[in-house]
């Protein structure tokens, strides 16, 4: 069944009166050369009082009644067809006072009325009602033009925020201080947190250009920036990742997971003195991949609104899962957040 | 004269120790007595060991350097260090403050030595004002950058655990009996916490109330038209139906 989403407000529109005018006066002629046995001018008064008393019913009854389907709408014009055709009926013979032999003698001549009404009304309802769905669609084509376009300037914006968010600057300097001063006292150590930094600025700065990266290379990318947190944060900071080893291939969207776990590092267990650990598992189960990155931090009601980061982590799910893709944040029992992400799994 | 003190402060240890090194050989007669890990351990050490300069890591747990900066000027002279915020940076130059980038650099570091061997020559501390007023502009700086005072999470039950949506994500919020509908592009939660407590504890910037009954979220608002009846009807992006401003709530539309 289609159903309506245009709904009348108000009566009809002086376009569609003018219209109903110029179709009664189409038949009015047809009439008067069809029975040729009246004046053209008596015709034309009783067409036009039955077509416009048949418009403005039935455009007050679709106000009134607002059908939402084809039958209810049919129903309602219908009842508006009939009530018009009586009023507008009598008013027209009222008016122009002439017996016309189209209508004859009295007792036929609302039976009359109502078969003519019903015929012609249903042909101009029939047309109203398609013109009416036409300019829906076209306005539907419209809004989901409107809705395409906004929605790529998101998705630019959104791009943009995440580079901007990768290069933060305090991230970077704080870790070349300690690339820097590694390599005077333990220069492995040095070297391989420098290998870290690199592999996460290559793996974040190629993922931005690109929509799909793999969940392996995600979590690769993660690994490196905790590596990096690991050495800065010494002993403060305790790390779990756990993912089957054939969830590697699964395609995944770039930049979700990290993110969550530069929440869960800076503004949860960075800030507190004593630290804590982070645990990031990846699953698959009925359909569903699942993402937890949970933290034992100080809580997201202590830190700073991080609502902007995830709300741009919802709406890339939302560009590209649709409904499908959820982010779900919970408080982590004892103490901490949890951030959950689910998308449809789709087997690599 | 004995050999002047210091304490250093960073929650990086590693950034602790090339601190460390760098001042061992700018300024090898400083005697570096305490390294703290947190700005709480800094302050104690400052309190303990009163030192003749503190090197504070701006950015700690437990306590920022700002704050620790706060309650040690009038002990000893404050070297901020920081890894970038530009509106500190600002501010310690416009003041003449002392302070550190890092990766802090040797020639760096010998310039602000020899600053602080100058001025540290009498041992007399420095008037105290204009650091105090540079930490008080950055308070109001970093107070605007998150303002603590609204909600900024809204606590719902689902299933076993306590779901934390953002307040951004909420497009509205509507009174249900006893409880209150908490509506999100997708999803609804009820809670317990009347629309006459939420609108209280709500940034107004963003949360307008428009009924007795009745709290949009600004940013979700798509349009606003006038009614038939003198009024304003809300439609919402996400396609929640439509919203009419009551009575008492109209002034805010008006002058718009």
């Amino acid at each position: 069944m289609v159903s309506y989403r245009w709904q009348r407000k108000k009566g009809p529109t002086l376009k569609e009166l003018g219209l109903t005018a110029l179709f009664s006066t189409i038949i009015a002629v047809l009439l008067t050369y069809t029975y040729a046995d009246g004046p053209f001018w008596a015709y034309w008064v009783i067409s036009q009082c039955i077509g416009l008393s048949i418009c403005t019913l039935c455009c007050g009854c679709i106000a009134l009644f607002k059908p939402q389907t084809t039958w209810g709408l049919a129903g309602v014009l219908m009842l508006a067809i009939i009530a018009g055709g009586i009023i507008g009926g009598a008013m027209g013979a009222w008016l122009s006072g002439i017996e016309l032999p189209v209508f004859t003698y009295k007792k036929t001549y609302g039976l009359r009325v109502l078969v003519m009404s019903l015929l012609f009304g249903s042909v101009g309802a029939y047309f109203f009602v398609s013109r009416a769905r036409f300019s829906e669609i076209q306005e539907m084509l419209q809004e989901e033009r409107i809705q395409r376009l906004t929605s790529e300037k998101h998705a630019v914006q959104s791009q943009l925020k995440m580079l901007q968010a990768q290069i933060e600057p305090h991230f970077l300097f704080n870790t070349l201080s300690n690339i820097l001063s590694l390599l005077e006292t333990d220069a492995d150590r040095g070297k391989k947190m420098l290998g870290d930094l690199t592999r996460y600025l290559r793996a974040s700065l190629a993922e931005t250009r690109s929509q799909w990266s793999t969940l392996g290379s995600e979590m690769e990318l993660v690994g490196a920036y905790l590596n990096i947190f690991k050495v800065r944060m010494d002993d403060r900071l305790k790390v779990h990742i756990e993912m089957d080893a054939a969830l590697k291939e699964i395609p995944f969207a770039p930049m979700l997971i990290q993110p969550l776990v530069e929440n869960a590092v800076i503004h949860g267990l960075d800030a507190t003195i004593e630290g804590g650990a982070i645990q990031i598992r990846a699953e698959q189960e009925n359909g569903l991949l699942r993402i937890t990155v949970a933290d034992t931090g100080q809580g997201i009601g202590a830190g700073p609104s991080q609502g902007l980061g995830l709300a741009n982590i919802r709406e890339r799910l939302n560009a590209l899962y649709g409904r499908q893709g959820r982010l779900i944040i919970t408080e982590n029992q004892p103490r901490g957040v949890k951030a959950v992400i689910e998308v449809p799994y789709a087997a690599a | 004269m004995p050999p002047l003190k210091a304490v250093l402060a960073d929650d990086e240890k590693s950034l602790c120790v090339h601190l460390k090194n760098l001042l061992r050989q700018a300024w090898p007669e400083l005697q570096i007595c305490a390294e703290a890990r947190n700005g709480l351990e800094a302050l104690a050490m400052i309190e303990k060991h009163r030192p003749d300069i503190a090197f504070l890591d701006i950015k700690m747990p437990g306590m920022s350097g700002m704050e620790v900066a706060r309650k040690a000027a009038a002990l000893c002279r404050i070297v901020f260090v920081t890894a970038y915020d530009q509106f500190a940076v600002q501010a310690f130059e416009n003041e003449a403050l002392d302070y550190l980038l890092k990766p802090v650099e040797p020639e760096r570091l010998a310039r602000t030595v020899q600053r602080l061997k100058e001025r540290l020559q009498n041992r007399k501390l420095d008037d105290p004002a204009p650091l105090q007023a540079v930490l008080k502009s950055l308070q109001i700086h970093l107070a605007a950058g998150a303002p603590a005072t609204y909600l900024k999470w809204i606590k719902v039950p689902d299933r076993q655990s306590l779901r934390l949506i953002a307040v951004e994500e909420i497009c509205c919020f509507q009174a249900q009996d006893k409880y209150t509908v908490v509506r999100t592009e997708r999803e609804e939660f009820l809670i317990r916490k009347p629309i006459r407590e939420l609108i209280e504890e709500l940034d107004p910037q963003t949360f307008w109330q428009i009924h007795r009954s009745t709290i949009v979220n600004a940013a979700w608002i798509d349009k606003i038209s006038p009614s038939l009846t003198g009024s304003y009807v809300l439609t919402l992006k996400s396609r929640s139906g439509t919203f009419t401003v009551s009575r008492g709530y109209r002034d805010r539309f008006k002058s718009m």
